[in-house]
C-alpha cells in the first residue's frame, strides 16, 4: 500500500518537475527509475508473508485490498517497469522524440496497473483500468513524428475505450443482479441466491469477461494487438506486453476465483473454444510475419491461449492452475521483456530494420547478443532448462489434472508450431554467411541496457534449472511456494 | 409507472444505438459520439438500480463514469488534432495504413 503511494506521489512529482527547463530527461529517467526502486523494494518487505487488510477503511470503505496476492502482481509489475525503465534508457537517449512528460505518464500507468490488482470494487478496478490505460494511449502516441505511432494510439484508444464500456455495462448488469458492486460481498449475495434465476449476473459478468478477453488479446479480440505493438516504440511494447497482462489477470483471477465461482462452469464450454482458437489463430499469426516485432507482437496472442488453458483449469484443479497462471506469467514477463528489450537495443537506429531476413549471419558478427536472442527465443518456445518450460509444464500438468486433457494435447501441438517461428531467427543467425546489413550502426555492448537483458537472459537459464546449482539461494520453488500462498491469501475471511 | 424495467429497456435502446454508431460512422468525431452515448446510456442504468435499490453506489459509480469518460475524450480529441494537422480528414478510412 505504501508502495502505491510512493509511485503516485512520484508520478505526481515528476510531472511537476517536467515542467521546470532546468531539469533534463536524463535527470526524469533516473527519478521514474529511483521511485519504481522504493516501491519495488517496499513491496518486497512484505513478500512471502500471508495476510489480508483493507487499508484506511474510513477513507476507503472496502474499495481497496492488500493481500499477499496484490503483493505477489506488485512485485512483478514493479520489477518489469524497472526493466522497462532500464532497458528503455539506451532508446530514450538515442530518440530525442521523448519528452520529459513521458516517465511521468509512465508512473502514472504502473500506478493504475497497481491499483488494479488492488482493486476490491468493480468501480475502483474501472478507474484503475482507465488510468492504466489512458496512460498507455499516450505513451503509445508520443513519438509523434511518425504516423504509425498516432495511428496505433487511435486504434488501441477507440478499441480500448469500447472494451471499457463493456465493462461498465457488465458492472451495471451484476450490480442490478446483486445490488453490490463490492468484491467478496458479491459472491456472498451470489451464493445465497443460488438455484434462482442469477442470469442477469451470468450476463454481467459475461460482459466483463469481453473486456478481459479484449485486453489480453484472446480470439475474437485479438486484431489490434499486432498492429498496435507493432505501432508503438519498442519499450512502450515490451511494457505493454509484459506488465499490463499480468495486472489484468491479476484483477481477473481475483473476480473470478472469489466471486463469479459459483457460477464459473457457465463458461467451460466458451472458454474451451475461445482458447482452441486463439492457439491456432494466434500460431497462424505467428507463421506468416516477416518483422521480428510482428512476430512477437502475434506469439503473445499464443502465450495468451496458454494462459487461458490454466485458467479454465482453476475450475477443478483451484490452487495448482491459479499458481501455474502466476508463474506463467513472471516466466513470459521475463523472456518478452528480454526479447523485446534487445531488439529494441538493436533497432535503436533509425536505419536497422528488424525482419528475419536481416538477422542472418548476425551471430557471426554479434555473438553475444545472437547468444542472448537465442536464448529468449527458447525460453518463449519453452525449452527445458529456460524458465518458459517450467512455467508450461505447471500449466500443462494444471490441466491434465484438472481432466482437460484435450487442452493440454491442444497446447503442446502449438508448442511444437512455435518452434518453427523461434527457431527460425536462432537458424538464420548461425547457420548462415553474413549478410551486408548495416550491422555498423548496431551499439556496441555497453552501459546499462546490456547488463540488464543479459541478467534477464540469466535469470531465464537460473529459473529454468532451479537451485540445484546454487544452495540456499532462492529459486522456481520458491516462486511457485509465493505463488501458492498468495492463492491462499485471497480466501481469509 | 415508470419503473426499473423502463430505464433498463430505455439503457438497452440508447446502448444499441451507440453502439451501431461506433460501427458504422467512419468520422472519427462522431464515433467519439457513439461512445459518449455508449457511456450515458450505462449511466443511466446505472442510476436507475441505484434509486431501485436505495444504495447510493452506483450514483457515485455514475459520477465516476463521466469523469472517466472526460479525460477518454481528452485523450482522443488531442490525437484527432494531430491527425487533422499531418492529413487534413478526420476520417477512419484515412487511418489504415496497418494491415492486420
Amino acid at each position: 500500500m505504501i508502495a502505491l503511494g510512493c509511485i503516485a506521489l512520484g508520478a505526481v512529482l515528476l510531472m511537476l518537475l517536467s515542467a521546470m527547463p532546468k531539469v533534463r530527461m536524463e535527470h526524469c529517467s533516473l527519478f521514474a527509475f529511483v521511485t519504481l526502486l522504493i516501491g519495488l523494494i517496499l513491496t518486497l518487505t512484505s513478500f512471502g508473508e500471508l495476510f489480508t487488510f483493507f487499508p484506511l477503511p474510513k477513507f476507503f470503505h472496502k474499495m481497496l485490498i492488500v493481500d499477499s496476492y496484490s503483493v505477489y502482481f506488485d512485485a512483478i509489475i514493479l520489477s518489469g517497469a524497472l526493466v522497462t525503465s532500464l532497458i528503455g534508457t539506451h532508446y530514450f537517449q538515442t530518440k530525442r522524440h521523448f519528452k520529459k512528460e513521458f516517465f511521468s505518464l509512465f508512473l502514472f500507468s504502473v500506478f493504475g496497473m497497481m491499483l488494479l490488482v488492488h482493486a476490491s470494487e468493480l468501480l475502483s478496478a474501472f478507474i484503475a483500468l482507465e488510468i492504466a490505460s489512458l496512460s498507455l494511449y499516450v505513451m503509445i502516441g508520443f513519438q509523434k513524428v511518425h504516423d504509425k505511432r498516432v495511428e496505433a494510439s487511435f486504434q488501441y484508444l477507440v478499441l480500448g475505450s469500447l472494451a471499457g464500456i463493456f465493462f461498465l455495462l457488465g458492472s451495471a448488469f451484476v450490480y442490478a443482479g446483486l445490488g453490490t458492486t463490492i468484491l467478496g460481498e458479491m459472491g456472498n449475495r451470489l451464493d445465497t441466491l443460488m438455484g434462482k434465476d442469477v442470469s442477469l449476473v451470468i450476463i454481467g459478468a459475461t460482459l466483463i469477461l469481453v473486456t478481459f478477453l479484449f485486453k489480453i488479446s484472446a480470439f475474437p479480440f485479438q486484431n489490434w494487438t499486432i498492429d498496435v505493438y507493432d505501432g508503438s516504440s519498442l519499450p512502450v511494447s515490451a511494457f505493454m506486453a509484459a506488465t499490463f497482462k499480468v495486472a489484468i489477470f491479476g484483477f481477473i483471477l481475483r473476480l473470478m476465483l472469489v466471486d463469479f465461482d459459483p457460477i464459473r462452469d457457465t463458461w467451460d464450454t466458451l472458454f474451451i473454444v475461445v482458447i482452441i482458437a486463439t492457439l491456432l489463430y494466434g500460431s497462424f499469426l505467428a507463421i506468416i510475419q516477416k518483422s521480428l516485432k510482428r512476430m512477437l507482437a502475434a506469439s503473445s496472442i499464443v502465450h495468451t491461449g496458454y494462459l487461458l488453458i490454466a485458467f479454465v483449469s482453476i475450475g477443478y484443479a483451484g490452487e495448482s492452475a491459479a499458481s501455474s497462471i502466476i508463474y506463467y506469467l513472471v516466466a513470459y514477463f521475463l523472456s518478452a521483456m528480454g526479447a523485446f528489450g534487445l531488439i529494441s537495443y538493436i533497432a535503436a537506429d533509425e536505419h536497422v530494420r528488424v525482419t528475419y531476413e536481416d538477422f542472418r549471419g548476425f551471430a557471426h558478427v554479434h555473438p553475444y547478443m545472437a547468444a542472448m536472442l537465442s536464448v529468449f527465443m527458447l525460453s518463449l518456445a519453452g525449452i527445458p532448462s529456460t524458465i518458459g518450460f517450467v512455467g508450461k509444464f505447471y500449466i500443462f500438468t494444471g490441466a491434465i489434472e484438472a481432466g482437460y486433457t484435450f487442452l493440454a494435447v491442444c497446447g503442446v501441438v502449438a508448442t511444437f508450431v512455435s518452434v518453427y517461428y523461434y527457431f527460425k531467427l536462432i537458424a538464420l543467425m548461425y547457420f548462415y554467411p553474413a549478410c551486408d546489413s548495416d550491422w555498423k550502426d548496431v551499439p556496441s555492448l555497453k552501459g546499462i541496457t546490456p547488463l540488464t537483458i543479459g541478467l534477464i537472459a540469466l535469470a531465464i537459464i537460473w529459473g529454468g534449472i532451479g537451485n540445484t546449482f546454487i544452495a540456499y539461494f532462492p529459486g522456481v520453488d520458491f516462486l511457485i511456494d509465493t505463488a501458492r500462498l498468495s492463492y491462499m491469501s485471497l480466501f481469509i475471511k | 409507472m415508470i419503473g426499473l424495467t423502463h430505464y433498463l429497456v430505455l439503457t438497452g435502446i440508447l446502448f444499441s444505438i451507440g453502439l451501431v454508431g461506433v460501427m458504422r460512422r467512419t468520422n472519427l468525431l462522431m464515433l467519439f459520439f457513439s461512445t459518449e452515448i455508449l457511456l450515458n446510456a450505462v449511466n443511466i442504468g446505472f442510476v436507475a438500480v441505484s434509486k431501485f435499490y436505495g444504495d447510493l453506489s452506483g450514483q457515485m459509480f455514475a459520477f465516476f463514469i463521466i469523469a472517466v469518460a472526460a479525460s477518454e475524450v481528452a485523450v482522443g480529441l488531442g490525437l484527432l488534432i494531430l491527425w487533422y494537422k499531418r492529413n487534413g480528414s478526420v476520417d477512419l478510412n484515412s487511418l489504415q495504413m496497418m494491415k492486420g
